[in-house]
This record gives structure tokens, C-alpha cells and sequence, in this order.
């Protein structure tokens, strides 16, 4: 799997792109903490190029959400493909990590 | 005998990259029927990964041979089924009903997940392995 971020306006936007599973959760939780230490507490995770998740990389996001939260901001999740979407719903996690479309959606109201 | 029209077969230490592994071989397997629809291909492969990775998470090894793990899939009209193994494992410990963890846990929910994506989980355990198998019916429309 493949992370890259770009600092926005009001946000940062994360992506990454592969499987998001047992071997690359870790990293995903590391990538963002890194992102947030460096001043970035509102992060986009961009999902579009997430072609699979599993509970690992659920628990991932979940972890980055609380770190975000703790730093003072929030953390949320766009461009949610099918096999995400299905394990977001599976796990009722869709109520805590609501997937917004768009990358530019996701902070657009606050 | 219920006929196989393909299947895939791995064997290595339960590691890492063993997971990525399984993946390429189920995406692989899905080229060979695709007349299974996308649905039955994301929620079995979703299935069989969340098995495989609790077993290199989790299995312990009974004695000084590593844990292996094994996974042999099998596509047959209207059936998709997994045989996934911990070989030279211990028994499983701990409940191995699925745990209902809070919303912000970030862990605990692969049983359940395994549970809502196939039609039935069994378990077995023989000669020091331990084997969960996953059928789901397929649709194929």
C-alpha cells in the first residue's frame, strides 16, 4: 500500500492506495500520526484507490480518527469503494466514519 | 460429487506476506470464473483474508515448528468454499464467539465480519491443526 498527503486549506488529505489490511494498517496509523504531529489535525483520508479493507485496516481508521480527535480536529473518509463501503456497513462503522463522495465534501460544511 | 470448476491452493508460514499472498491467489482464481458475480468474489475474499490474517495474527505455535498457514479454495456451481489452516498450531484460545466491541475499539470485529459474509463458518480441529472452513452459496446472476 501507498501513502502520500497534501496540506489544503482547512485540511489535510491523506491517501491510500492498495489493500488496507493486517500488513498495512500499522502503517496507515503511523502515516497519520506523523501528519498530525506535523500540524494537520483536520485529515481526509482519500479511499479511492482502496480497493479492499478488513477489520485490521477498520481498526486503522478508527485509531487515526481518535488521534485526530484528540488532537482537537476530526478525522473522515472519501471516495469509499464497494468492498469498504460493504465492511463499513457490515460492522455498523458507517455511523462513526461517515464517507463523504468527494475529497472536497468532506470538510465543505464546518 | 459436486463438481470443481477452480480452485487455489497456499501453503507457507504464517506471515505477513503470506496475506498478500492468498490476495494474488483469490484474484487470480476470480479471472478463472467470472460468472461469479462481483458481489460473492468481495464478500468471499473478504472472508478468507479476515481468516487467514487472524490465524498470523493469533496462532500460537504447539511446539518449536512455526505456525503455517494453509488455505485451499474451491469454486462449484452455486458454491464457494475455504478450508483455512493453522498448522502445527495450539488450540484456539479465548471464546470463539464474535465479540460485539464499542465504536471506538480497534479491534475484535473480524469474527463477526467472517460470520455476516459467509452462510456457514465451521470449525475443526485435528492432528495439530486447526482448520476453519467458509461456505457461502453463490448466486452466479
Amino acid at each position: 500500500m501507498e501513502f502520500s498527503y497534501e496540506v489544503k486549506d482547512s485540511y489535510a488529505e491523506v491517501k491510500a492506495d492498495g489493500r488496507l489490511n493486517m500488513v498495512s494498517a500499522p502503517k496507515l496509523r503511523e502515516f497519520v500520526t506523523d501528519v498530525i504531529a506535523g500540524g494537520s489535525n483536520r485529515i481526509v483520508v482519500n479511499l479511492e484507490n482502496t480497493a479492499f479493507m478488513d477489520s485490521s485496516g477498520l481498526g486503522a481508521l478508527i485509531g487515526c480518527l481518535k488521534a485526530a480527535r484528540q488532537a482537537g480536529g476530526d478525522l473522515r473518509i472519501a471516495a469509499v469503494q464497494p468492498q469498504v463501503k460493504m465492511v463499513l456497513q457490515l460492522t455498523s462503522m458507517d455511523k462513526v466514519l461517515t464517507a463523504y463522495p468527494s475529497v472536497e465534501e468532506a470538510f465543505s460544511n464546518d | 460429487m459436486t463438481e470443481v470448476l477452480a480452485s487455489r491452493s497456499f501453503r507457507g508460514l504464517a506471515t505477513d506476506e503470506a496475506i498478500n499472498d492468498v490476495h494474488n491467489d483469490m484474484d487470480s482464481l476470480w479471472l478463472d470464473v467470472p460468472f461469479v458475480n462481483d458481489m460473492d468474489q468481495m464478500t468471499f475474499t473478504t472472508a478468507v483474508i479476515e481468516s487467514a490474517s487472524n490465524i498470523v495474527q493469533h496462532a500460537e505455535p504447539a511446539a518449536a515448528d512455526p505456525v503455517e498457514l494453509g488455505v485451499d479454495i474451491t469454486v462449484a456451481p452455486l458454491l464457494l468454499q475455504a478450508r483455512v489452516s493453522a498448522y502445527n498450531a495450539k488450540p484456539p484460545f479465548g471464546p470463539m464467539e464474535p465479540a460485539t466491541p464499542g465504536e471506538d475499539a480497534e479491534s475484535g470485529r473480524g469474527l463477526a465480519l467472517i460470520q455476516a459474509l459467509v452462510t456457514t463458518v465451521t470449525f475443526e480441529r485435528q492432528d495439530g491443526t486447526n482448520t476453519w472452513v467458509l461456505s457461502r452459496t453463490s448466486s452466479q446472476d
